[in-house]
């Protein structure tokens, strides 16, 4: 009883919170001030491409309350609009719950292409809830400029995601 | 997801997470954030490094002359200084001198793509209040809009809701230096007719009582017609070291009979 209670993470012991303690270090990743300024703009979103890496492989090792969580502590570090990466998050689980089926297997190319369509959704979708927010269209080139580095991370943060997941698991 | 929704819905009437949360969250994250900042300000200044080897002879000349044409400088300055303190002191007028509340390093970045802003390793403990102007050695940076415990974060003179009022340092008229979000800002609300030279300093204005005036804020870059673009002269795109002044705030009634209407100055 105890067992079919416990989150399906603590089944694989340390392994199966390799994916949480590395998105958590993407989102601390984030914060830091390489360059400071344009950073904001130039750093890519490390926690939206962990996130669809963990949960294009394993998406039982990253389940709805851990990408809640990530999305309210992004929230709270970066000072952006509360609930905001909770629901990008959110929305990515549930994306990719939806379309694995379709992609799984394939090339990493695929992944890739995917990748960038979802996040070019997502960042449309922030981009209008930001604006809705602050209650005036903010203009878009910020957003694209860091949708286009975020799209261009993936291949290289996907690599070093990769190496660690065949070493923890 | 209907809690995400929840707390969206709540930050667009106005009564988000209270900033003192926000402030202490910073805390709890500050000190992981100082020792991985560690090796990656090492890698940064040992490129830094090697990049400067190859023309170290030439800043070197290059300084040397700077630094007779900066002697001169000192000593007019100091005759100038001495003899303001002593024509303050004739009529009675309060110094403009600003202290430091403290001199802090940057730990941190914040806002994504959304908003401009940093977070400083100082807080409430090192006497940060929230909206002291935070400044480096070249000019204004911003203002502080969170304090935590030991860390503060600094809105950015680039954030799109930073309004700093400014004073055309050549004419004395006055304006609005506004964030867009990009590298650049924007000069707003400056009386018709003026003429402004890409060049052109602006500090601030004191107007509003935000900032004290005369610190330097940006530089004009773009003229076109009633578009005037600015480029920050506080080095916003590699801040390291920044210092927080101790400024109160004071209301705009009492400003006002100090700093009269623009290009009387």
């Amino acid at each position: 009883m105890n067992a079919a209670r416990r989150p399906a993470m603590a089944s694989f012991g340390f392994a199966g919170f390799v994916p949480l303690i590395a998105c958590f270090v993407m989102v601390i990743f984030m914060m830091l001030p390489l360059g400071t300024g344009a950073a904001n703009i130039a750093m890519p979103n490390l926690a939206l491409i962990s996130v669809f890496y963990w949960l294009s492989s394993r998406p039982i090792l990253m389940p709805y309350g851990a990408c809640a969580v990530l999305g309210f502590l992004l929230d709270l570090w970066l000072d952006v609009p509360m609930g905001l990466n909770m629901i990008l998050l959110l929305l990515t689980r549930l994306f990719v719950l939806n379309q694995l089926k379709h992609y799984k297997g394939r090339s990493r190319l695929v992944h890739w292409v995917i990748f960038a369509v979802l996040s070019l959704g997502l960042y449309l979708l922030s981009w209008l809830l930001i604006s809705l927010v602050y209650g005036t269209m903010l203009p878009p080139e910020p957003l694209a400029l860091q949708w286009v580095i975020t799209v261009f991370s993936y291949a290289p943060v996907g690599f070093v995601l990769g190496r660690l997941r065949r070493a923890a698991m | 997801m209907l809690v995400a929704i929840a707390l969206l819905a709540f930050e667009w009437i106005g009564s988000g997470v209270p900033h003192q949360i926000r402030a202490y969250a910073n805390d709890f994250v500050a000190p992981v954030l100082r020792v991985l900042e560690q090796p990656i300000r090492a890698v940064q200044a040992g490129l830094e490094r090697i990049a400067g080897v190859s023309d170290i002879y030439l800043e070197n000349e290059t300084l040397r002359d700077e630094n007779d044409r900066l002697r001169q400088w000192r000593e007019a300055a100091m005759q100038l200084s001495r003899e303001n303190e002593r024509l303050r002191g004739m009529l009675k007028v309060p110094g403009r001198e600003v202290p430091p509340a403290a001199t802090t390093r940057v730990i941190g970045v914040g806002g994504g793509a959304f908003e401009r802003s940093v977070l400083i390793g100082a807080g409430s403990s090192d006497d940060v209040k929230r909206g002291s102007p935070v400044v480096d050695e070249t000019g204004v940076v911003g203002r502080v809009i969170q304090v935590g415990r030991w860390t503060s974060r600094v809105l950015l003179l680039t954030d799109i809701n930073s309004r700093v009022p400014v004073r055309l340092e050549r004419t004395g008229d006055l304006a609005i230096a506004e964030g867009q979000n990009e590298s650049l800002l924007r000069l707003r609300f400056l009386p018709q007719g003026v003429q402004v030279k890409v060049g052109d300093r602006l500090l601030t204005s004191g107007h509003g009582g935000a900032f004290p005036p005369d610190l330097p804020v940006a530089r004009v870059v773009d003229v076109v017609d009633d578009f005037i673009l600015l480029e920050p002269l506080g080095l916003l795109g590699k801040l390291d070291y920044v210092r927080v002044m101790a400024y109160q705030p004071v209301p705009e009634e009492v400003i006002q009979p100090e700093a009269p209407a623009g290009g009387e100055e």
